[in-house]
């Protein structure tokens, strides 16, 4: 899992061999859903000893929006990207689809 | 043994253990703010890649089953081969239907079977390119597996995503299929000769679409009648040429 090789080459890199956690950034719109990636992360950590204790932490990234029209910011209904004042579609993501690993956490 | 007893002695043992040893609690907290890419995305970059280094725009169509894109497509082929040099790549679960259609048109065509895979992956693609003549292609057209769900997760190395609605399928599919929507650039109505017997709102469904990409381009068409095709042919002239000016 490509999770599991970026933490895992982070880790060796700095001379670590026990992982004791992983923080990912998830967003709304990143297509993940995170209930499963938990799941499929306990599942396949254990094949590696360098993970195997490892605590999956997800920062949720809820979407936010900015509409051009008001020159506003705001939070985006559901995964829809129209402006929740004006219901118009002058608008751009700002953030909502991000997938990463933030940092981890060895020993 | 006391329970209590025992958690307080474990305890005590491990701050002791801590005092004499202060590198065993040393946690290092390393920051990597790396993006995770699926093996998929990788070889859609390389893919990505082969085209641009060859000048080559690429679409990707994508639908329900039977919203019409082979047919679209026919009628593109019919129109545009004369003054593009363009390929295609079908996929499909099982059949070389679709790419016995195309081949009627004089255009290659290579036809991708998955066997079991609701889906077209970047390696199908790459692994495919191998039956083209690359150098002599300004456009190739990638139609996807009949499928609004899983193709929306798979970067073909594509320039633009077309997705194809019919009249006859609702027009709430893009609240349905978020992911899909999302990430389309072109959504082409299909089937409109048939709207006077749906209940489809042309109105709502573009309303609908825009609320997930509010860019969205959209056309709508008959290949039946012929209706709001060369609005379809003017886009995809003006993909190619932009494609090959970047």
């Amino acid at each position: 899992m490509e999770i599991l090789d970026i933490v895992a080459k982070a880790a060796l890199e700095h001379g670590s061999d026990r992982v004791k956690s992983v923080r990912l950034r998830v967003g709304d719109l990143s297509g993940v859903e995170v209930n499963s990636l938990t799941f499929s992360f306990d599942a396949i950590k254990g094949e590696r000893e360098l993970t195997g204790d490892a605590e999956l932490i997800v920062e949720k990234v809820p979407l936010k929006v900015h509409c051009r029209s008001c020159d506003r910011d705001f939070a985006g209904k559901g995964q829809y990207l129209t402006c929740p004042a004006c219901e118009g579609f002058d608008t751009e993501m700002l953030c909502g689809d991000e997938l990463s690993v933030v940092d981890i956490e060895i020993e | 043994m006391d329970l209590g007893f025992w958690i307080i002695s474990r305890y005590l043992s491990r701050v002791l253990d801590a005092i004499a040893d202060p590198g065993e609690f040393t946690m290092k907290q390393i920051k990597l703010e790396q993006k995770i890419l699926t093996r998929n995305d990788i070889i859609a970059e390389q893919v990505r890649e082969i085209f641009r280094t060859r000048g080559i725009a690429v679409f990707n169509m994508v639908s329900s089953p039977g919203s019409g894109k082979t047919s679209l497509l026919e009628v593109t082929l019919e129109e545009l081969s004369k003054d593009l040099s363009i390929a295609v790549i079908e996929g499909d679960i099982q059949t070389q239907n679709d790419a016995k259609r195309i081949a009627k048109t004089g255009v290659p065509v290579h036809q991708i079977n998955t066997g079991g895979a609701c889906h077209l992956e970047a390696l199908m693609i790459k692994d495919a390119l191998e039956n083209f003549d690359l150098d002599s292609t300004d456009l190739m057209v990638i139609e996807n597996v009949g499928n609004l769900v899983c193709p929306s997760a798979f970067d073909l190395g594509e320039g633009a995503r077309v997705v194809l609605i019919s009249v006859t399928e609702g027009d709430d599919k893009p609240l349905k299929y978020p992911a899909m929507f999302h990430t389309s650039d072109v959504l082409v109505i299909n089937k409109m000769d048939l709207l006077p017997y749906t209940d489809f709102s042309v109105k709502q469904v573009i309303q609908n679409a825009r609320s997930l990409k509010p860019d969205i381009h959209i056309i709508k068409t008959s290949c039946r009648t012929g209706d709001g095709l060369e609005d379809w042919m003017d886009w995809v002239r003006d993909f190619v040429s932009d494609s090959k000016s970047v």
